[in-house]
């Protein structure tokens, strides 16, 4: 062991150097890690942030809220459905506003006041209870209560009252809205509209009923919907699978340079070290030890990546400025760290037989002790 | 450079590490290329597709096809600017279809359209025909079909075929401007549009006309209500296209740096266990250039063998991917990737260059 570490010790430069690489490819999946977290929320924070743990979408809108439209008598046929406590409309468009001059795309939300589809993570104000009033994300910067918006079409403003967190959909800014002030602003919007029905039913189920056995009854009571538990509607939303899967690839690469990387490195320098290595086995150093001492210099190096990395995550995520808020999950990072550390000891295996394989006899064969090899 | 090449005949298994490596590489640099081409295509081909140079949106629409709705009194005005040789409306909607005999339905861009896209023939005469894009045959679609579109089933029956027409990830469908309007009425009353308005203008120029002073000049002419821009422009503008763009790219140049990574790691192994070799052969009088000369020739030989065993795997995942999935293996990008791989091991087991210089041709005896 004192071997181990007095070697970190007198060559600095070379594993400092091994760590700091190490903490860049680390940095860079717990990065990317923080950024797939952040972008996700972002796409859907304003489903998974509403008080409906069901949402009732067109069946030929193949569960995408946007490309959903339901007939107004849905909803009645929705809250008949045994099972079912409470049932309201919910409408969703992307329309252009006019905020502080400047035109901006934001995602509006309609639902009826005190029915599902309220958000959740109301962080200052209160919820839209009139027409006019609106709750606007907290991400899209710019925005506060008592501020007014109005769409670029004209039309009424929309006074915000309250403030969340969390709840942006589609990576845009959003407001939420009554169903009335959303039936307003999309008539603005386009005068044309012969109807503005609604895009989903968000349910809340009777006490005692889980959202999957609900969703399973309105499934089979009104034909023509899909209803999905909150949870599956997050999953499957446009983008979230293809999103999580590019990034999986990549992280998973990410991941595997790091083990091959460690392991290359370590093979090298035993490679370089094994006449050394092999004169200790010869004065009775047991293989036991030097192999403790190649794991505990790969823990060290590891270590100190580790450290790098997190400060460099940290640093990252307050100083850039990705368009979207980045916020570090803790969890995931320390199952990253596990699975890192764990294919890192998995690549420095070869090493480790390399040592396991060294013959002390070796010490005197070599020719230039004067040895016959 | 003999020595080089009968060392890979001879014991090529000494190699097959890195050669893994570089496939498992290969392969990944291919299929995403693949993804982000097919992306490309399939978020933007309907509009890359319009014979104008130009593509005119309402100006609040914030280059939104969607949202942008251009009535009859403002295209005029588009027809009379100066440069406008030919001007076209264009519409359209996202809408889920029934495919007969398929239980999951496909998502279909529908267009309706006056002046031809390339490749796409003149519009149907008739309401209710389209021309579908042959990525819909992965859906089960076949020509003479009925499909039935939207929540109250309108339906439309495929009279030929067209490719590279998607839009937004989704199948295009391409009819008359009446079958857009009857679609829209039925799917989607929130999107209707009153008679005579459109949602984008393509705009062919007058011959010589150089397309930006035209663009401004009709933005001008309808007094700031079109927001007038290249197709090119139209395309970038997509939702997500230039971020999508950019990451796909960042992940692929740095799959490159793993690449060379790799070699050069490699390299420097193998170099470390044929010091004794090298030395023997300094000592014969062999460069130092010589060597390393070997050494970059076996990298290039290692990294193209990879890039051909690579393509080949590729090809079979291609093969079994599903067909939602956007792959579009193209000959350019295998050739890009080819040429990438080559220079990025070259450079990787260029590293190895301080080594072999290094060497003390003395070893040999010592």
């Amino acid at each position: 062991m004192l071997l181990a570490s007095r070697e970190i010790r007198r060559a600095p430069v070379r594993f400092g150097l091994l760590a700091g690489a190490i903490g860049l490819l680390m940095f860079l999946v717990f990065f990317q890690q923080t950024l797939l977290s952040s972008l996700l929320n972002s796409f859907t924070g304003a489903l998974q942030h509403q008080t409906g743990t069901v949402l009732v979408y067109s069946f030929e809108a193949r569960q995408n809220l946007e490309a959903s439209v339901l007939s107004p008598d849905i909803v009645a046929k929705v809250a008949a459905v045994p099972g079912v406590d409470e049932a309201g409309p919910l409408g969703e468009a992307t329309l252009t506003f006019l905020a502080n001059g400047q035109q901006v795309d934001m995602a509006v939300i309609g639902a009826e006041p005190g029915r599902p589809g309220q958000p959740t993570k109301l962080i200052s104000g209160r919820p839209a209870i009139t027409p006019g009033e609106g709750v606007a994300s907290s991400e899209a910067k710019g925005f506060a209560i008592g501020d007014t918006v109005t769409t670029s079409a004209g039309g009424s403003p929309v006074t915000i009252v309250g403030l969340t967190e969390q709840s942006q959909f589609n990576v845009q800014p959003t407001l939420f809205v009554t169903f009335g002030t959303y039936t307003t602003l999309r008539k603005a919007a386009n005068p044309d509209a012969t109807a503005v029905p609604p895009s989903a039913v968000a349910v809340i189920p009777s006490p005692g009923v889980g959202p999957q056995a609900v969703a399973a009854s309105i499934n089979a009571a009104v034909p023509g919907t899909a209803a999905l538990a909150r949870s599956d509607a997050v999953a499957n939303a446009p983008g979230v699978s293809s999103t999580q899967g590019s990034f999986t690839i990549v992280l998973a690469l990410a991941v595997v340079v790091v083990a091959l990387v460690t392991g290359f490195f370590f093979l090298i320098l035993t490679i370089q070290k094994t006449p050394s290595l092999t004169l200790l086995r010869a004065v009775g150093a047991p293989a036991g030890y030097l192999v403790r001492g190649l794991i505990q210099q790969v823990v060290l190096v590891l270590g100190v990546a580790l450290l790098v990395a997190v400060g460099l995550v940290l640093a990252a995520t307050a100083a850039v400025n990705a368009g979207l808020p980045l916020t570090v999950e803790p969890r995931a990072l320390v199952t990253s760290t596990m699975v890192i550390v764990g294919l890192s000891l998995l690549g420095v295996a070869f090493s480790v037989w390399r040592v396991l394989r060294i013959e002390p006899i070796r010490a005197v064969s070599r020719a230039g002790l004067g040895g016959i090899e | 450079m003999k020595v080089a090449l009968l060392e890979l005949r001879r014991r090529p298994w000494r190699f097959a590490p890195a050669v893994i490596a570089l496939v498992l590489l290969t392969v990944l640099l291919l299929i995403l290329g693949g993804l982000l081409d097919g992306l490309y295509s399939g978020f933007t081909g309907a509009l890359r597709a319009q014979p104008g140079e130009l593509l005119a949106y309402a100006a609040d629409a914030r280059l939104s096809v969607l949202r942008s709705r251009i009535d009859a009194a403002t295209a005029a005005e588009v027809e009379r600017a100066p440069g406008v040789a030919q001007v076209g409306v264009l519409g359209t909607a996202l809408l889920g279809a029934t495919v007969p005999g398929q239980v999951t339905e496909a998502s279909v861009a529908l267009f309706g359209y006056q002046l031809a896209p390339h490749g796409v023939p003149a519009p149907p005469s008739q309401a209710g025909k389209v021309y579908a894009d042959t990525s819909l045959k992965a859906h089960g679609v076949k020509e003479g079909q009925t499909l039935l579109l939207g929540p109250k089933r309108y339906p439309v029956s495929v009279v030929g075929w067209v490719s590279g027409t998607n839009f937004l990830l989704q199948g295009g469908l391409w009819g008359n401007v009446d079958t857009w309007r009857e679609v829209l009425a039925s799917a989607r009353p929130d999107l209707m549009l009153a008679a005579g308005t459109y949602q984008v203008l393509t705009v062919s120029t007058a011959a010589g006309a150089d397309p930006a002073r035209v663009a401004a000049a009709i933005d001008v002419a309808t007094g700031g209500t079109t927001y007038t821009v290249t197709r090119s422009f139209a395309v970038d503008a997509l939702p997500g296209i230039k971020q999508q763009r950019s990451t796909f790219n960042a992940i692929i140049d740095m799959t490159f740096v793993v690449a060379a990574l790799v070699v050069a790691l490699f390299f420097v192994l193998l170099i470390l266990e044929r010091t004794g070799m090298y030395a023997v052969f300094k000592a014969i009088g062999a460069s130092s250039g010589q060597l390393v000369s070997q050494v970059v020739l076996q990298a290039i030989v290692i990294a193209a063998l990879s890039f051909v065993l690579g393509a080949m795997l590729a090809l079979a995942v291609g093969a079994v991917i599903p067909p939602e999935v956007p792959l579009e293996l193209t000959v350019g990008r295998a050739i890009e990737v080819a040429l990438g791989l080559i220079v990025m091991a070259t450079l990787g087991s260029g590293l190895s260059l301080r080594r072999v210089v290094r060497i003390d041709p003395a070893t040999a005896i010592s």
